[in-house]
């Protein structure tokens, strides 16, 4: 009902090229649905992004919209509210993984990038560092964490593929996730 | 709340091994088929619980306005036989500079020719601005001044809409709210009295501004 996105750049908001990845504006939003409408993919798309599966991705983008509404100022500018809600996503991700496993796992370390990303480029950030780290290990292990966690292929299937056996498939991703893991330390997330 | 602290939840962090498996399980998954966009019905899902979690208050302001609404009709209905300028329109005590003229005259402010069944017109005479407009055959009018901070409202011809400049609030021509990003609802627009005489559309203004 009545809702208005604001459509006009603000004042100052366009540089030319970079214009076409940024939708940032400095007017603000009419109201808090808006604000859910037009974040609710960057926010999700950020959180799966470093949680990796879409059920704790929705449990905490939930999470953020409720933490952040309420308090938020319908005053701040479109990109204050970006940036508000990255940082809400930040404590909510640190939090998550404090619960869970007692640790932090995953951080978001640029939050005005991604705060003014579109979501296609969290998913394409995604990618790169995924590709790096698949790229640092022997072929056979990045063979298998390829079919197994970015196409999702059970264990059975990369068994099938590899030509081995179902155990050897899964001692085969355990030494692989293994590696990958030191690769990942200094994988910048 | 957050489990932090409960007990025997877990024996403790998990080891730098452990956690860095974590980290490349993640990182990869992160990259996976199951990218993308949320799925639709999980955002329609935390819409309404938002929705829910967040109506309260400007529900509590929207049912509150639509109580208010139906008094001031009531009261509407009444106050034309009674010669009286009647524009507090604030559901809540705390209500901003009424325009209740001690002392006032019927100011001319457009022609009833110019005024048709439907058309909106706005005025300004100085002391009083606002919007005059026709419905049923009757003329009625509000103030043209925000609740909110006091900017002067534009109207917006095509969707007979009169929007705040300042803050994107929006009233009907009645004065209704109809949208608004402030952290609690403005009030709705005072009414004016306002009355037809000599082919004239003419609002009772106040002569001795207080």
């Amino acid at each position: 009902m009545g809702r208005r996105l604001p459509a006009r750049r603000g004042p100052g908001g366009s540089d030319g090229g970079r214009a076409r990845l940024r939708v940032v504006s400095a007017e603000p939003y009419p109201d808090w649905e808006s604000v859910y409408r037009d974040n609710v993919d960057r926010v999700f798309r950020l959180i799966f992004s470093r949680v990796g599966n879409r059920a704790d991705a929705e449990d905490l983008t939930g999470e953020v919209f409720l933490r952040a509404l309420r308090p938020l100022r319908l005053s701040a500018s479109v990109g204050e509210v970006r940036t508000y809600l990255v940082a809400t996503s930040r404590t909510v991700l640190a939090e998550h993984w404090r619960r869970t496993l007692g640790r932090e796992i995953t951080t978001f370390d640029d939050e005005r990038d991604v705060a003014e990303a579109v979501p296609d480029l969290v998913d394409a950030r995604a990618g790169e560092r995924a590709e790096r780290i698949l790229a640092a290990l022997p072929e056979r292990y990045a063979l298998v964490l390829r079919l197994r966690f970015l196409q999702g292929c059970s264990l059975k299937e990369v068994a099938a593929r590899l030509g081995v056996t179902v155990a050897n498939a899964k001692v085969l991703q355990h030494r692989a996730v293994r590696r990958a893991g030191e690769v990942a330390g200094g994988v910048e997330t | 709340m957050s489990g932090r602290f409960a007990r025997g939840r877990r024996r403790g962090p998990v080891g730098d091994q452990e956690a860095a498996d974590k980290r490349a399980e993640v990182l990869l998954r992160a990259a996976g088929v199951d990218q993308g966009p949320p799925d639709e019905k999980f955002v329609e899902a935390l819409r309404a619980r938002l929705g829910r979690e967040l109506e309260p208050e400007a529900d509590r302001g929207r049912r509150r306005f639509v109580q208010f609404t139906s008094v001031a009709a009531a009261s509407a209905a009444v106050g034309v036989a009674v010669d009286r300028l009647v524009v507090d329109t604030a559901p809540t005590a705390e209500t901003p500079a009424t325009v209740v003229p001690e002392t006032g005259e019927w100011r001319a402010v457009v022609a009833g020719r110019d005024l048709p069944e439907g058309g909106v017109r706005p005025f300004d005479v100085g002391v009083l601005s606002g919007f005059v407009e026709r419905v049923g055959g009757q003329v009625r009018g509000v103030s043209g001044v925000c609740t909110h901070l006091g900017c002067k409202l534009k109207l917006a011809a095509a969707t007979r809409e009169l929007d705040c400049p300042c803050h994107r609030t929006s009233f009907a021509v009645d004065g209704v709210v109809l949208r608004h990003q402030l952290p609690a609802q403005p009030r709705p627009l005072p009414k004016l009295l306002v009355r037809e005489s000599g082919g004239q559309v003419e609002v009772f203004i106040p002569t001795t501004p207080a």
